[in-house]
């Protein structure tokens, strides 16, 4: 009686899992079947059937040659915004975390608080004051108005710092300014590589961050030729005559065009993703256990 | 290699608590000097002045004749082995010995050189590119103690290196620990709060309490002549039993609780200063090895007095007995000395009920709960004034 009533915890337990994997699941299958099919057969066809690479090289082509390679100029917009804004957040972020955990200063816990404060509050609340501030410098339009908001990453800091405060014991340091090194030294040939999750984590968060944000270069970036993937896509999509029938091309943007372009606009995060995975799971535990 | 001298080294912290006062101590070249103490009692921070790690808010710290209150600690040229170990953990065993050379900027295959050799002096040539999360808690204290000798540094510091290892290894590390020190005749401060380890390894004893110094001096001297009642509850284990007593109008009959010693002349003579206490009270002190039961090994000497108690638990150890018994005395304990959570007592004695133990040979007649007598030779007693703390000595 109790082996069965275990069964059939166990068959409910699965039940709702594959429920749960379907419903998140299905959409993706549908999205990645998408661009095989033609703008009819997506609509009325069946949704899981696969059309043919035909009409999968012709919803590439399609989407790529718009607007003369459009596509390929916001993909590389979209990799110098990300990645200057990582490489500053990083520059800051790990060393001021190091700093919060292990330095007495007058004002070390405001700015603590101030940090958390700022984590918490949404990004989009800040466009208009930055876009103003941005206009008093004349930088509307240039990288520049991007990067340096996205380089603005509390998270990061507060991540570093957590890292910094719970896994690494301040004997460490001692041990290596005994040994011989200064501060610089302490921090790069010690603190740094212990950091090395960290340092995965906070890029990836950054990097996913920057590389969806909408909002941000949407107001900064007035020219076309700036835009960066999540704007040029709207830009696609306005051309779309499914959702703009006013317009119509000589080469329409159809729906599998459409769905070819959202697949390129997500799979630098996967694949990011997949190759920070073990730093990423080693980062999130950091902290968790204490030698 | 150089002496170090510590004058009058004050730490006093930002919140006002004094963890250090006038502290003064010599350690002569070479030579291995054991800071002991209960937790709590400065010892760490001393050793931390010395390190540079924490600042020196009074007094003086030379090398040799060299003042190093205000050098850094990377220029100090000493080498410390902490606790915890301090293994840098994304280095290999190779990388954690060469790092300090390395920092030094010797050329690549001198480090090398000097790793492979000091790995060899401590037995870690196949550990050699592991890193220390792949190492035993006994490999890792020795990358540890790798690390300090690879440098043949000035001084040695050393902050309860064995605390953190078992029972077994610990014995084995104590020896092993002292020999390398000996091989590499670096003056060496070595903090402890385990009176074994201070007794085994010292080529002398700085007792601490409170951030004062008790005593410096070889540990049988420190054993044998303690200052005062906290030196001598806190060397030696099991602990010396330490009684209230009166002594007669003229000194020569000491009463605990209802038992009368008679003291022989010898000493008095030993110890005229007791005249001083004929009338009063004083503590006095048995070591546990004092006191011997009846059996067939004992031999009693014409002056030995007898204590009685009654046997409440006995612990055989094998090669001896541990008898603890308790009399009707008032016994004495040295705050801090023997427990390490006393803390929150008033402060110098406190009294409690007249428990003692005696260190006897395995074939003593003991019986549980039965009554003991305890033969002790008069000249082996410790006394205590009662008001300051301090020894009786002449």
């Amino acid at each position: 009686m109790k082996i069965f009533n275990r069964l059939w915890t166990k068959t409910l337990g699965f039940i709702v899992l594959l429920a749960f994997t379907a419903f998140f699941i299905v959409p993706v299958i549908w999205l990645l079947l998408a661009p095989t099919k033609t703008d009819h057969q997506l609509i009325f066809g069946n949704p899981f059937s696969f059309g043919s690479f035909h009409n999968l090289a012709h919803a590439i082509r399609v989407t790529f040659t718009y607007q003369d390679y459009a596509l390929l100029t916001w993909v590389k917009n979209s990799a110098i915004y990300s990645f200057g804004g990582i490489a500053i957040a990083l520059v800051a972020s790990i060393p001021a975390g190091y700093a919060l955990a292990f330095t007495n200063f007058i004002g070390r816990r405001t700015l603590l608080g101030i940090t958390l404060f700022v984590m918490i509050m949404p990004a989009t609340a800040l466009v208009l004051p930055l876009f103003l501030e941005a206009n008093a410098v004349h930088a509307i339009g240039s990288p520049i108005s991007v990067i340096l908001p996205f380089s603005f990453f509390p998270f990061g800091v507060y991540l570093s710092y957590i890292f910094y405060s719970s896994s690494v014991p301040r004997d460490l340091l001692n041990a290596a300014r005994i040994d011989g090194c200064n501060e610089w030294n302490v921090f790069r040939k010690i603190a740094l590589p212990l950091a090395r999750p960290v340092v995965a984590l906070v890029a990836f968060f950054a990097f996913v961050a920057n590389w969806n944000n909408f909002f941000l270069p949407f107001v900064m970036l007035p020219s076309n030729s700036n835009y960066p993937l999540p704007i040029g896509l709207q830009d696609l999509l306005s051309s779309t005559p499914a959702f703009n029938p006013g317009i119509g091309g000589d080469v329409p943007i159809l729906r599998p065009e459409l769905a070819v372009a959202t697949i390129v606009a997500m799979a630098p995060v996967l694949i990011v993703f997949l190759f920070a995975q073990r730093s990423l799971v080693s980062g999130m535990l950091a902290g968790a256990t204490k030698e | 290699m150089s002496p170090v001298y510590l004058d009058k080294l004050t730490k006093i912290y930002p919140n006002g608590y004094e963890a250090v006062h006038d502290f003064d101590l010599e350690v002569k070249d070479g030579e291995l000097m054991v800071l002991v103490g209960p937790s709590g009692c400065g010892k760490t921070t001393v050793m931390r002045m010395v390190a540079g790690l924490e600042r020196i808010t009074r007094g003086t710290l030379r090398f040799d004749d060299k003042v190093m209150n205000d050098v850094s600690p990377k220029d100090r040229d000493i080498a410390m082995v902490f606790q915890n170990y301090a293994l840098y953990p994304h280095m290999t065993v190779g990388e954690n010995i060469g790092f300090a050379l390395s920092m030094r900027k010797l050329p690549k295959s001198e480090v090398r050189k000097k790793v492979k050799e000091t790995a060899e002096i401590l037995g870690l040539e196949e550990w050699i590119d592991r890193k220390p999360g792949q190492l035993s808690g006994g490999q890792r204290q020795r990358v540890a103690m790798g690390r300090a000798i690879v440098r043949e540094p000035k001084v040695f510091l050393m902050d309860e290196p064995l605390s953190n290892l078992d029972a077994k290894l610990r014995v084995q590390m104590r020896a092993e620990v002292t020999r390398i020190q000996r091989r590499v005749g670096v003056s060496t401060i070595y903090v402890t709060h385990d009176q074994v380890e201070a007794m085994t390894m010292g080529d002398r004893v700085a007792v601490m309490r409170d951030g004062h110094l008790q005593q410096c001096a070889k540990p049988q001297e420190v054993y044998d002549n303690p200052v005062n009642i906290f030196v001598a509850g806190f060397m030696g284990s099991p602990s010396m039993n330490l009684f209230e007593a009166t002594l007669n109008e003229n000194a020569d009959v000491l009463t605990l609780g209802s038992q009368t010693l008679k003291l022989p002349a010898s000493v008095l003579a030993l110890k005229p200063a007791l005249k001083k206490y004929a009338n009063s009270r004083v503590v006095v002190g048995i070591r546990p090895e004092s006191l011997n039961a009846p059996g067939p090994q004992t031999q009693k000497g014409d002056d030995d007095v007898s204590l009685e108690g009654e046997v409440d638990l006995v612990e055989a150890l094998g090669s001896e007995l541990l008898v603890h018994f308790s009399t009707d005395a008032v016994r004495v304990e040295a705050e801090g000395a023997v427990s390490e959570d006393a803390e929150g007592l008033d402060a110098g004695l406190i009294a409690q009920r007249g428990a003692g133990v005696a260190r006897v040979e395995p074939g003593a007649q003991v019986t549980l709960g039965g009554k003991t007598t305890f033969s002790l030779n008069p000249s082996r007693l410790y006394f205590f004034d009662s008001s300051t703390g301090l020894s009786i000595v002449e």
